[in-house]
């Protein structure tokens, strides 16, 4: 058979390109239930991760770590207008929601301490950076006003630069820092460059930035704060107590 | 006719001959693709900062060299001069996307931090160098051994440079901590360097220079 002719290779280059893209979707579709499983089970972790309960190296099995995230966690649909549960829909129903009522209903985990009061506030976060749409949780102690940890499960950036941002080094940065100036919600500023300690705001309320990577940063500064602001009405009555 | 003086034809060669012995062994350390070849070198220093990483990805290297060989060799007489090398590219990216959905599936943790460079392996020189220098003209069988062979030269060189880095950059190996606290204490501290891609050049470079200097090779 003449192996050079055009229609011989337009016709190997075709069937190649449908029997190796046959193989891909069947491979994709076995394994997509055990993938979106894996999935889960790591959105919990950083859950944990984020509220301080599971540290990275911890040892304990896949099942041990799904049943403590039973046990000491509570996801709650949270109604952002009036800052109340909401009794009439579930959390597991949120994905299918309109694009309003997911703005409007929001998960939110409560973690619950060793003596059963909660003992961290996890709010999902996410939005736009360079490439991509950020996803994390951000915890804030008991008192709603503190952050206790800070993760990102999930995004496109750079790695390396933007990418950066689930580095446990920087996020470590997040801890103890205030939301709160006074009574108005400032949330966390990444600042470009280092923070100064000597100034009393950026102590409180700035982290360092992330060399090359400004716009991630200018994202996760917007996103934040106004993922914090939505949960506001939520958070400000505990704040009270 | 004396057929009796003429050996009987093996058409079929042995599964392991001393030929086939040779396909595997020789990269393993005298043809090895990164110390003699300096082929797969971007991954050798990107994700060899902890030995698990290192090893999940030597096993990737592997598995996609062999399996690609493979299918590249039963292909041979068949693939259009033309299109030979979009062909390959084809295969292998095919192999690396299954390699990369199985990980997803099962090892969540080391998928993400080894992030891009799953998807990398489709442009790791050694990969498309088997295929176009072994798997375009010798059978399967033989092609899978090459890719194996070629698949663990790589992995046995990431798997030491991880193994240092990991030792000297975090004081574990595994994951488990090697470095006892007292030696903490008495003021010893992790060697930053170790964890940055500098480190594993260094690194690299000694591993290159030695094994020549042990195998003989030098540069014509």
């Amino acid at each position: 058979m003449n192996t050079s002719s055009n229609g011989y290779v337009l016709g190997f280059a075709i069937g190649v390109c449908v029997i190796i893209s046959a193989a891909l979707a069947l491979t994709s579709a076995a394994l997509k239930d055990t993938q979106d499983a894996a999935a889960e089970f790591d959105r919990q972790k950083n859950v944990m991760m984020a509220a301080g309960q599971l540290q990275a190296g911890d040892t304990r099995s896949r099942q041990e770590l799904e049943q403590a995230y039973k046990d000491n966690v509570r996801e709650v649909l949270i109604d952002t207008e009036t800052g109340k549960e909401a009794t009439d829909r579930k959390v597991e129903d949120r994905a299918k929601m309109s694009e309003a009522d997911q703005k409007r209903y929001r998960m939110l985990a409560i973690a619950k301490g060793a003596d059963g009061k909660p003992e961290a506030y996890v709010l999902p976060i996410s939005g736009k950076g360079l490439w991509s749409t950020l996803y994390g949780y951000l915890a804030l102690g008991a008192d709603a006003t503190t952050i206790k940890g800070l993760t990102f499960y999930k995004h496109g950036e750079t790695p390396g630069l933007g990418g950066e941002c689930e580095n446990p080094e920087w996020t470590a940065k997040w801890v103890g820092k205030s939301i709160l100036d006074g009574d108005k919600l400032v949330g966390i500023v990444v600042k470009k460059g280092t923070v100064d300690p000597a100034v009393p705001f950026e102590k409180a309320h700035m982290v360092d930035g992330l060399s090359g990577a400004t716009i991630t940063c200018n994202g996760i500064n917007k996103f934040v704060k106004s993922d914090l602001k939505a949960f506001d009405t939520f958070l400000g009555p505990i704040r009270k107590k | 006719m004396t057929a009796t003086t003429t050996p009987p034809v093996a058409k079929t060669s042995p599964l392991f001959g001393p030929d086939e012995l040779k396909v595997i062994k020789d990269p393993l350390w005298d043809n090895n693709p990164i110390a003699l070849q300096v082929l797969g070198i971007c991954s050798a220093l990107a994700v060899t900062t902890r030995l698990d990483k290192a090893l999940v990805m030597g096993i990737g290297v592997t598995f996609v060299t062999s399996i690609a060989n493979v299918l590249i060799s039963c292909l041979r007489n068949f693939i259009p001069n033309k299109i030979r090398i979009i062909v390959q590219l084809v295969v292998v990216s095919g192999v690396v996307i299954v390699f990369d959905q199985i990980l997803k599936a099962y090892m969540y943790d080391l998928s993400k931090q080894l992030s891009v460079f799953v998807g990398l392996i489709i442009t790791n020189c050694i990969v498309m160098g088997r295929l176009e220098a072994y798997a375009m003209g010798n059978p399967p069988w033989r092609s899978f051994l090459d890719g194996i062979g070629n698949g663990l030269g790589y992995m046995w060189i990431l798997a030491v440079v991880g193994a240092i880095r990991e030792i000297f950059g975090s004081g574990s190996l595994l994951g488990f901590k090697v470095v006892p606290q007292a030696l903490y204490d008495a003021g010893y501290v992790n060697n930053g360097l170790m964890v940055l891609a500098p480190g594993a050049f260094v690194l690299l470079g000694i591993i290159v220079w030695v094994q020549r200097s042990i195998s003989g090779y030098s540069e014509k």
